[in-house]
C-alpha cells in the first residue's frame, strides 16, 4: 500500500522538494521494536537530478531539509539513500536498514 | 570541543564494546572492517544534553554522527556507501590512518 499518513507527508515533501525520477519511502519501525504502521523509523530513496555535483552530506542536508518539521517531531530516524539519475541507472539498489539491535529497550 | 579530540570521533547509542542500535553499530563495524580501533566514542544515551547539542551543533537530527578531524562526516548511510565507493579509505589517508583494507587488496593483488 501507499503507507500511513505520515509516509503520505514524505513522499508529497519530498516530491515537492526534488521532482525525484524515482521515490521510495518505507516505514522501516517495525525493524526497531515498534508496532507496524508505527511511523518512527524511515528509510528513502530518492533519485533527482538536483543532487547533481553535491556530495553526500549535500545531499542528505537537502533531503532533511525538506522534512524539517517530521524530524523535529515523530520521526526518529530517517535512513538516507540520496543518487543522481546517472547513478541509479547504473547502480538500482536499494540497500534494506541495518538491523535493530534493541535500541533504547536494552 | 569534543569533536576535535582525536581524529576520530563518533557520537552513537551505546558503545563500540555493545552497540544499542542498528545504525550506530553500522558504524562500528565500518570502522572495524578499516582498522580503525582507536576512537573516541560518546554515548548519547547516557547525556540528554549531549544529545541534542551535538544534533544542535552539526544541523543534524539523527544519531549516529561520525567526525573526522574535527568535521562532520555524517550518518550511518554516507559511511556506508563512503566506504563501498572508496572514499572512506581516502579520507582515513588523509588523517594518516591506513584502512586495512588497503593490506587485504594488496593481498588479493599478489594472488
Amino acid at each position: 500500500g501507499s503507507g500511513g499518513p505520515l509516509a503520505r507527508t514524505i513522499r508529497a515533501k519530498l516530491t515537492a522538494a526534488l521532482q525525484p525520477t524515482h521515490l521510495e519511502v518505507r516505514d522501516d519501525s517495525p525493524l526497531h521494536g515498534g508496532p507496524p504502521g508505527a511511523e518512527t523509523h524511515f528509510g528513502v530513496l530518492v533519485v533527482s537530478g538536483r543532487f547533481s555535483g553535491l556530495s553526500l552530506l549535500q545531499r542528505h542536508r537537502l533531503v532533511h531539509e525538506a522534512l524539517q518539521a517530521e524530524l523535529a517531531g515523530p520521526l526518529h530516524a530517517l535512513q538516507v539513500i540520496a543518487r543522481t539519475p546517472q547513478q541509479w541507472q547504473s547502480d538500482p539498489q536499494n540497500p534494506p536498514a541495518p538491523p535493530c539491535l534493541g535500541g533504547s529497550k536494552r | 570541543r569534543l569533536v576535535r579530540e582525536h581524529p576520530v570521533v563518533v557520537f552513537m547509542k551505546g558503545s563500540p564494546a555493545q552497540p544499542l542500535c542498528g545504525f550506530s553499530n553500522a558504524v562500528v563495524q565500518i570502522l572495524r572492517l578499516h582498522g580503525v580501533e582507536d576512537y573516541r566514542a560518546h554515548d548519547v544515551l547516557q547525556d540528554p544534553d549531549l544529545r541534542q547539542g551535538i544534533k544542535n551543533y552539526s544541523n543534524w537530527p539523527t544519531i549516529p554522527q561520525v567526525y573526522l578531524n574535527g568535521e562532520f562526516v555524517g550518518g550511518c548511510d554516507i559511511l556506508l556507501q563512503m566506504h563501498q565507493n572508496g572514499d572512506l579509505v581516502e579520507e582515513l589517508k588523509k588523517l594518516g590512518i591506513r584502512s586495512a583494507l588497503l593490506d587485504a587488496e594488496k593481498d588479493q593483488e599478489k594472488k
